[in-house]
């Protein structure tokens, strides 16, 4: 995927919410390109959904709190507009399948977001048909969202937010309740996304396995800071970083890193089994300058 | 045991009304309900809903279970009454055995007291049965829209119904912490005593109360985050209209509540 303009910028952040002392971000700069897919790793409490709710303006228009800089996201400023205009620039899907879907059906669901826009039923109708299309829930439209599986929950939760016609899809922790089949889906659809439809994408998790994969970019909060950023194969060499964020890289970057500190180098960091075994290939081959 | 309130999907007469036309119903029937006292119309009334029961395709079974799970309510209103209700034709004389101190001889269970009793608890059972007609027969965004029609603003209309959805997805998460807790081998919400059962109820009400409010304040980021409460005229991509069913319904229903109420207080 190319990437494109800075599409937010997040210009030296901290926040606090209400009622607390302590800071969930802390001095935050950050810029993110239309088209790039960035992945936020870090362990519970390290500030990933405050984050995540940073973009789209419910931090602080909605939770309130204490916000120091500023957000700009597509050109706006998210503590001078609306939640309800932010979510047609982003558009957002939470941890939770259940927490985030409340209608009766599957139709409703995906409906109420352009209906709280005061569209036109046509043009609803024809999001709706996209918005179902894109994440391959065709014909589910009748159903009750309770009854569908958590994968096609959460891939619900995406068309859903895909109908507010977003220009930055962010996952916040959306598939940690989800099974590998689940897990599969949603990552499936959400590539496709980013690389077919060239949606940003921004999504917290802590598997980084996946990430590995697809990210464009890997950023790792530590107790509300950005301590790196990079490619996945720069961040998940940073064994010791990892180590100190208590974060898991890709099992075959562990097995690398396991390796060098043995001294036995590999021609190429590898953060996906492919690279593992072109490296191992490489190691045996006699071939071990990097 | 279910509290029927979830839509339960149909194509029954009542499936297909317009909304208001149900709620107009749950209004004229509340009031009636609460209005009639002779017996012989209570009980007509009651079996008026349960036949609208099964007009509407209700599942039987479940509504019995509902009505069951009222029933040590219903017991403790038929008790309380009976014995403080006056009346001349006396059963039981007296309740209270005179040695006992102060309120000794007193109390009476009288043939009015049970009617009286009867009538009061049918009348409740009544007033309980006409909620799911509506509930289990509307889907809540479409009763949302109903409100709405009326001249309720939307966010209003929206967190009614909101609530009202909550019912089954708390039943679910008490399930789920009760089965929890079975599984650690705490059994007292089934075989414990009474006072058991109320000492161990902040431990299923805990974990339920700050469920419903993590679970409340995420659909609400959720709902948010999707433009709910934008400014403009909202649109609604299903409609309701009122077609001459609905106001033949609304007219059976008027005059079937005249009526009851005619035979109340004149027959």
């Amino acid at each position: 995927m190319d990437i494109g303009d800075p599409y937010i910028i997040i210009d030296n952040v901290s926040y606090r919410y209400p009622g607390t002392k302590c800071y969930a971000l802390k001095e935050l700069n950050l810029t993110i390109y239309k088209g790039e897919f960035v992945a936020i790793l870090g362990e519970h409490l390290a500030g990933k959904s405050t984050f995540c709710q940073l973009l789209n303006g419910i931090i602080p228009n909605f939770k309130g709190g204490r916000m120091e800089g500023s957000v700009i996201v597509g050109g706006l400023d998210t503590q001078e507009v609306s939640v309800a205009e932010l979510a047609q620039k982003v558009g957002i899907v939470l941890q939770d399948p259940e927490a985030q879907l409340f209608t009766t059906k599957v139709l409703s669901e995906v409906a109420f977001g352009p209906e709280n826009l005061c569209l036109d039923v046509e043009e609803i109708l024809e999001r709706i048909k996209w918005a179902l299309e894109v994440v391959h829930l065709t014909g589910f439209e009748e159903r009750p969202p309770t009854s569908l599986s958590g994968g096609q929950k959460q891939r619900l939760a995406i068309a859903a937010a895909l109908a507010m016609r977003p220009e930055v899809l962010v996952l916040d922790e959306a598939t940690t309740q989800l099974d590998p089949v689940g897990t599969l889906e949603v990552f499936s659809v959400v590539r496709e996304l980013n690389e077919k439809y060239g949606m940003t994408i921004v999504m917290a998790t802590h598997k980084s396995d996946e990430v590995a994969q697809f990210a464009d970019r890997v950023l790792i909060l530590h107790r509300g800071r950005l301590i790196a950023q990079g490619t996945p194969q720069e961040v998940f060499g940073k064994a010791e970083l990892l180590r100190r964020a208590t974060i898991r890289p890709p099992q075959v970057s562990q097995l690398a890193t396991y390796l060098e500190e043995r001294s036995l180098h590999l021609s190429e960091f590898p953060i996906t089994i492919e690279q593992a075994k072109r490296g191992i290939e490489r190691l045996f081959n006699g071939e071990t300058s990097r | 045991m279910d509290f029927p309130i979830e839509y339960y999907p149909g194509r029954s007469f009542f499936h297909r009304l317009d909304p208001r036309a149900k709620l107009v119903f749950l209004l004229f029937f509340t009031v009636v309900i609460a209005a009639i006292q002779h017996i012989y119309v209570v009980v007509a009334v009651f079996l008026t809903v349960i036949a609208l029961w099964c007009l509407a395709g209700l599942p039987l079974r479940t509504m019995g279970g509902y009505l069951r799970m009222w029933g040590g309510l219903m017991a403790f209103l038929f008790v309380v009454h009976a014995i403080m209700h006056p009346g001349e034709v006396v059963l039981i004389n007296p309740l209270i055995p005179p040695f006992v101190p102060l309120i000794g001889g007193r109390g009476s269970v009288t043939k009015e007291g049970i009617l009286f009793a009867f009538t009061i608890t049918v009348r409740q059972l009544a007033l309980i049965s006409i909620l799911p007609l509506v509930s289990m027969t509307t889907p809540i965004h479409l009763f949302a829209l109903g409100l709405v029609r009326f001249g309720l603003p939307y966010q209003l209309a929206y967190t009614i119904t909101t609530a009202l959805n909550m019912i089954p997805v708390l039943q679910a998460e008490l399930r789920i912490i009760m089965d929890a807790q079975r599984l650690r081998a705490f059994g007292t919400f089934e075989k414990g005593n009474p006072i058991a059962r109320m000492k161990a109820y902040p431990l299923l009400v805990t974990p339920l109360v700050i469920g419903a409010m993590r679970r409340a304040q995420l659909s609400a980021v959720a709902m948010e985050s999707r433009g709910f409460g934008a400014k403009g005229k909202r649109t609604y991509i299903e409609d309701i209209t009122f077609k001459p069913k609905d106001w033949v319904f609304i007219c059976l229903t008027t005059l079937y509540c005249l009526a009851a109420l005619l035979v109340n207080f004149l027959g």
